[in-house]
């Protein structure tokens, strides 16, 4: 059974101190059931992260049901990490295709300004291994700078050279009228940023901002179908990145692209536009090797080069500006990927749009690298 | 400010955090940590308790800046990600200036503290790295 994406609705990513965790996912639900020009739905799964953490709700997807009038509907949660939207996705793909909802309303959520980074840091840290791991202070960004470090000294790439990863992010990121930071940066300033973990900085890292974000699937097109979902998959259980014997290729993120192939018989790089879960420059890298975009210690030479922007040979990464520049309400990101991917392929992307763009490809490895989850849309005119 | 340091968890955590207590698998011989009930490269749940060995090297390191609450005061933060013979571990680097640390450097593991909840008074401990004493010449 197809699985067709009919609406889609974005919010700002930013620090929405006047509006709570509930407010603003129905601000983003309730715009994405308009665009679908639906008002009922049989089954609503709510992606969220820290927001039991950060707002303390339990039983988010059922509070939203009900504040968004949708009475009799399924309600569900999905947790799954950094890449908790692409899981939402995933798992609203496998209600349709099993026949058990025929309309699901995916939204995603997460608040990570209503408290002092410090704290957010604290709960951020637990995207890796808690119960030995995260218990030193390891913050959200200690892997990455470990993972940076090693990076810089495998392929002999310089810190300046990293830079151009988030500059790209930046570049595209302004004309995205949905990204937290909307401006273009030099990447000059990236090394004399403020120190997050050594050699990353504030500029190699996402920023906290609220978001949310919401998509409307169904198996019928009814006549405003913007996109359908090929192929949503996830692939778990696989050693984090400093267990795998090589930390720079997880094997996870390979698994997902073999499954793209086998299912479609098309690679990442066959793809017209990416998004991918870059919380930090190292894990863009990483992310963008591991999927063959570029040879191992190439992707921020090939950035600076231009191949992932308008005009350039490979696909286009992360016009939205990435998790870099658009940002990253965690559970929110994966949901905000496919409805901009959707906007992509059918021509109505508000931001630096890919012209012609068929197929649109997002993927987003968990904080620890030990899973993978892939969503693969596709026009439908 | 209170952590909110659970008991129970410091005291499950101890043989990981005192003792480096990993799991050896008998199927593929991969050691793994902390243990798991299975094996992460094969799955294997033929594991046998194996304690890592306390000197390794120094495969990567970052300066944490980005503290969590309830540790700014140690910023920064160093961290280590150190080879154990065949196994690597995530953990801090304590004893030494950032300026010195370097990439395939020995360190060896002592017990130190990492947080303590003021209110509750529970003081968690755990192994950190420091750079390999040599003769002695350093306190402990």
């Amino acid at each position: 059974m197809e699985v067709y994406i009919t609406g889609v609705g974005l919010t700002k990513v930013g620090r929405h101190f006047d509006l709570g965790l509930r407010e603003l996912a129905a601000r983003a639900a309730l715009e994405a059931l308009d665009s679908a020009r639906v008002d009922k739905v049989d089954a609503v799964i709510v992606s969220s992260t820290l927001s039991y953490r950060e707002a303390g709700q339990f039983d988010l997807a059922g509070h939203l049901a009900g504040a968004l009038g949708l009475k009799g509907a399924q309600t569900f949660a999905v947790e799954a990490g950094d890449a908790s939207g692409l899981a939402a996705v995933e798992a609203a793909c496998s209600l349709i295709r099993a026949g058990s909802a025929g309309r699901v309303l995916v939204v995603g959520v997460d608040k990570l300004t209503d408290y002092v980074s410090s704290r957010v840091y604290r709960d951020l840290q637990r995207l890796y291994e808690a119960e030995v791991q995260a218990l030193y202070d390891i913050g959200h960004a200690g892997v990455a700078g470990l993972l940076a470090r090693l990076y810089m000294e495998r392929f002999g790439v310089s810190r300046d050279t990293l830079s151009y990863w988030p500059a790209m992010d930046h570049s595209h990121a302004k004309h995205n009228p949905y990204a937290m930071l909307p401006f273009a940066i030099d990447p000059a300033a990236v090394p004399k940023a403020l120190k997050v973990a050594e050699p990353l900085t504030l500029l190699d890292s996402f920023p906290l901002g609220d978001g949310a974000a919401a998509l409307v699937l169904e198996s019928e097109p009814h006549g405003d179908a913007r996109a359908k979902v090929v192929l949503a998959t996830s692939a778990a259980g696989y050693p984090s990145f400093t267990m795998n014997e090589d930390p720079l290729a997880p094997e996870s993120v390979g698994e997902v692209a073999a499954r793209l192939r086998e299912v479609t018989g098309i690679a990442p790089v066959d793809v017209d536009v990416i998004e991918l879960g870059d919380t930090f420059t190292s894990i863009g890298l990483i992310l963008a090797e591991s999927l063959g975009l570029s040879e191992p210690g190439r992707a921020a030479v090939d950035a600076m080069e231009g191949r992932f922007t308008l005009g350039g040979d490979g696909p286009v990464v992360n016009p939205s500006g990435g998790l870099k520049a658009r940002g990253h309400p965690v559970g929110a990101t994966g949901v905000y990927m496919v409805g901009e991917l959707a906007l992509q392929v059918s021509g109505e992307y508000p931001g630096l749009k890919v012209d012609g763009a068929r197929r649109g490809l997002a993927v987003i490895a968990s904080g620890d690298g030990s899973s993978a989850h892939l969503v693969l849309v596709e026009g439908v005119a | 400010m209170s952590m909110d340091l659970s008991v129970p968890e410091t005291w499950r955590v101890k043989g990981a955090l005192y003792r480096l207590e990993a799991a050896r698998c008998k199927a593929c011989g991969r050691i793994h940590y902390p243990p798991m009930p299975a094996c992460p490269y094969c799955g294997s749940r033929d594991l046998e308790r194996v304690t890592l060995p306390s000197e390794g090297v120094l495969e990567s390191y970052t300066v944490v800046y980005a503290v969590p609450e309830g540790s700014r005061h140690k910023a920064p933060v160093l961290l280590g990600l150190v080879r154990l013979g065949r196994v690597r571990v995530v953990a801090e680097i304590t004893d030494a200036d950032p300026s010195e640390l370097r990439t395939g450097m020995e360190v060896e593991a002592v017990l130190r503290r990492i947080r303590s909840d003021r209110e509750a008074g529970i003081i968690r401990y755990g192994v950190m790295f420091r750079p390999k004493l040599k003769g002695g010449s350093r306190g402990g």
